[in-house]
């Protein structure tokens, strides 16, 4: 950067992806995550409070590790928004199971269009300028079924916009069940597929699904069937859980796909509801990698201070798109390192890392059974999921 | 309902052997046993066994709980509680044991259910012990020891006590309490809520443990008069650390009494020295916890709870400036609210049934006894010095726990 001037969110939005190094990033992201804080305290009084207690003296950031952050679990117990009710566009939530409490947040329109531009200058950066033939790993019926408009409809309809002529692969197994959508009741549609394939399986093209559905549904009812997915680029997230439990981790994910079906092109991504839009897609060297206008801080997990590459902690995420709910800089309770600053094998700039997991529950004692499961159900936070809507 | 009809359901035993059982065989060979008379020497002996067995054991040497239990449950220990068993005599009135007695501990305090146990097998009672099915290293050691002590005991006390270790299953509570005289429930609001639906012989009386709050008060005058701060600050790291401060006796809220300079002076050095000697102490303080520690602040800043936050790493402060903010709310695991009274009464209105363990430093004890002469039974139970909050005796939530494992027979 030769030019005096700070970038504006706009700026940061136009420019190549992954282009900022470090040092330029600090210079362009900590402004506008100043404005940020300031346009939210002054219009969600409940963000207001917490800034005054646990922020006393208000001072501004003058880097993006200071830009005070607030804790991912408040989402489930405050609807905390910046924008009067008649301008909430939709809600978004996240998609817990059953009795557990649920993120709640607000979006308006402005922040949708954000949020729709930034994901779609992010998947441009490894889909090109055209929309692809696409196979959904889902079932059709998730989507019809608006009632439960939950992260998980959000995350693939919002994948549907990079991508044209959708086969939805799946079929409800039991389909009197449907609309429950329980993923264990789904099987691949092999027939549809080998029919897109034929069609489609010559050009490049997109399959976007949610990790262990990718490889529960996808890729464990392929293996060995002779498909050819050498032309695919495959989109997923989700997290690892399922998958490490049966000791799958991503090295092993890829290195299985592309000896499988010849499917190399793969990009895993990092984000959630409480971010949306502001996603850490994957390179071609398996890390993670922020967008211009977002960026992640580890804090060493007991004293929430900055953590140097390869030492692990708590992620923090901020982003520049959160207008309408005070979510430009979220503590999470997930794990990472950062991996390496500016030093990328694959040309992208600044910072990148891996998620390492959730943050174990807490085995607290105590006389009272019922304060030990109260503490560890607002510890265990419902399941996120990312949504790149 | 009789044991009888219970036929058929099998069970996990853990003491006085580890074995599968059938219920209604344990329930009937313990009513039919022989059984103790208060404070007989045999069950004295077999307690300070119990205690020497516990001390001697390299792998409860881990546990401070544990030791602090054998300490409780020593020789001379023993000897005061029989002392005041014998003062609790009356010419006229012959105290006898209940019974049988069901002990239903929490999941998550590995000595509870020996205290609960104590005090009635030396009331003469026997006893049916739940243990949860988390099985717990405490818990283990405790089983082993007491069966290597059984072993070498008369057989009398192997009718004493059975440990039976099973989840939540309804019938097995139902069976259980019907062949009860004496039920006991810790655990908190939830678990007697629910055990106490089910029902006892209609002679059979209760103790239940439920949720409780405890504080302390501090004088800042005398604190700051104290030659050695750091005493202090490590009788108060015991009551709140020990038990992740989710034992309903640690203190969640201290009270400083005094002007506002000596309170600010006192409360910003005891913080700091109850900060370093759980540094000292190496307190583990897990990931989760202070996450849910600091999302707990936030929630208590947003809700207009907590004027102030000072994170301390291992320990979070809250202060709170208004007498109308205070809530009993709290994520224990090492969060502190911080209140400035002027004088200990203007206290009294906060007190509520709820209010368990007052521990306090710096006030005389007549003053105390005039506050809880105020109080007049609107709450609190127990009133002892910063470092004994824990300290479990028979008095206990308001019961003279000892008597109530007794009868009186009166003979006219």
């Amino acid at each position: 950067m030769t030019n005096d001037e700070p970038m504006t969110f706009d700026d940061l939005l136009a420019r190549p992806q992954f282009s900022l190094s470090q040092a330029e990033k600090e210079a362009a992201l900590t402004p506008v995550l100043n404005e940020l804080t300031a346009h939210h305290r002054a219009r969600c009084p409940e963000y207001a409070r917490l800034l005054d207690v646990i922020y006393p003296g208000g001072g501004v950031a003058r880097s993006i590790a200071e830009a005070p952050y607030v804790p991912v679990g408040l989402f489930k117990t405050n609807r905390l928004q910046s924008v009067p009710d008649e301008e909430v566009f939709k809600t978004m939530t996240s998609s817990g199971t059953t009795g557990q409490q649920v993120s709640q947040i607000a979006i308006d329109r402005e922040t949708a269009r954000r949020q729709t531009t930034a994901l779609s200058r992010i998947m441009m950066h490894v889909l090109g300028p055209d929309r692809l033939p696409m196979v959904m790993i889902e079932s059709g019926t998730l989507i019809k079924d608006r009632l439960r408009f939950n992260a998980r409809a959000a995350g693939v309809l919002g994948m549907a916009n990079f991508g044209r002529q959708h086969f939805y692969a799946l079929l409800d197994a039991a389909p009197a069940q449907a609309a429950s959508h329980v993923a264990d009741d789904m099987k691949l549609d092999v027939e549809g597929l080998r029919g897109f394939l034929q069609k489609f399986g010559g050009k490049p093209f997109l399959i976007f699904g949610f990790t262990f559905m990718v490889w529960q549904y996808l890729f464990q009812q392929i293996d060995g069937r002779g498909f050819d997915l050498s032309n695919g680029i495959l989109i997923h997230s989700g997290g690892w859980k399922k998958l490490q439990e049966i000791s799958i981790g991503n090295a092993e994910f890829r290195r299985r796909f592309a000896e499988s079906c010849g499917l190399t092109r793969i990009y895993n991504f990092y984000g959630m509801v409480e971010q949306v839009g502001s996603v850490y897609l994957e390179g071609e060297d398996g890390y993670l990698y922020p967008p211009n206008f977002a960026d992640v801080i580890i804090r060493d997990p007991l004293t929430f201070a900055e953590q140097p590459a390869g030492k692990p902690g708590l992620i923090q995420v901020v982003s520049a798109l959160p207008l309408s709910y005070p979510g430009h800089s979220i503590l999470t309770e997930d794990l990472g390192v950062i991996e390496g600053i500016d030093d990328s094998t694959c040309g992208r700039q600044g910072k990148y890392f891996s998620v390492i997991g959730r943050v174990p529950k807490a085995e607290l004692r105590g006389c009272s059974d019922v304060h030990a499961t109260e503490v560890s159900r607002n510890i265990a936070s419902a399941e996120r999921e990312s949504v790149p809507v | 309902m009789t044991v009888a009809a219970e036929a058929g359901l099998m069970i996990q035993q853990v003491v006085p052997e580890a074995a599968s059982v059938e219920l209604a065989d344990v329930l009937g060979r313990l009513k039919r046993g022989p059984a103790l008379t208060p404070f007989s020497d045999e069950v004295m002996e077999f307690c300070a066994q119990f205690s020497r067995a516990i001390f001697k054991d390299a792998a409860a040497l881990k546990f401070p709980e544990l030791q602090a239990l054998a300490f409780w449950m020593r020789k001379a220990e023993l000897l005061r509680l029989r002392e005041s068993f014998l003062a609790s005599q009356r010419p006229e009135a012959l105290l006898a044991p209940q019974g049988v007695a069901f002990h239903i501990p929490p999941a998550n305090v590995d000595t509870i259910f020996v205290y609960s146990w104590l005090l009635s097998v030396l009331a003469g009672n026997k006893n049916v012990i739940r243990l949860s099915p988390r099985v717990s290293a405490q818990t283990d050691i405790l089983c082993r020891l007491f069966n290597q002590t059984l072993a070498a005991s008369p057989e009398a006390m192997r009718y004493s006590t059975v440990m039976l270790r099973y989840g939540h299953e309804r019938e097995i509570t139902q069976a259980i309490s019907a062949a009860a005289d004496i039920r006991v429930i810790w655990g908190g609001d939830r678990s007697v809520r629910t055990i106490r639906e089910i029902p006892l012989p209609p002679h059979a009386r209760e103790l239940t443990f439920p949720d409780r709050y405890s504080f302390a008060v501090i004088r800042a005058a005398r604190y700051l008069a104290m030659e050695n701060r750091q005493s202090l600050a490590e009788q108060f790291y015991n009551d709140t650390f020990w038990f992740d401060q989710m034992a309903c006796s640690s203190p969640h809220l201290v009270f400083w009494e005094g002007s506002l300079q000596d309170v600010r002076a006192a409360s910003a050095s005891f913080v700091v020295s109850v900060r370093d000697h759980a540094e000292r102490k190496q307190y583990e303080v897990q990931p989760a916890t202070r996450m849910n520690r600091f999302t707990f602040s936030c929630q208590e800043a947003i809700d207009g709870r907590a004027s102030t936050y000072e994170d301390l790493g291992v320990l979070t402060v809250l202060g709170v400036d208004r007498f109308g903010q205070l809530s009993r709310d709290h994520c224990g695991g090492g969060l502190i609210f911080q209140y400035r009274l002027r004088e200990l009464g203007e206290l009294a209105p906060f007190i509520a049934r709820r209010d368990q363990t007052m521990s306090y430093f710096g006030f005389e004890r007549e003053e105390l006894t005039a506050f809880a002469h105020r109080l007049n039974g609107r709450g609190i139970d127990r009133i002892v010095p910063v470092g004994q909050a824990l300290n479990f005796n028979r008095f206990w939530d308001g019961n003279d726990m000892l008597l109530q494992f007794m009868r009186y027979v009166y003979i006219g």
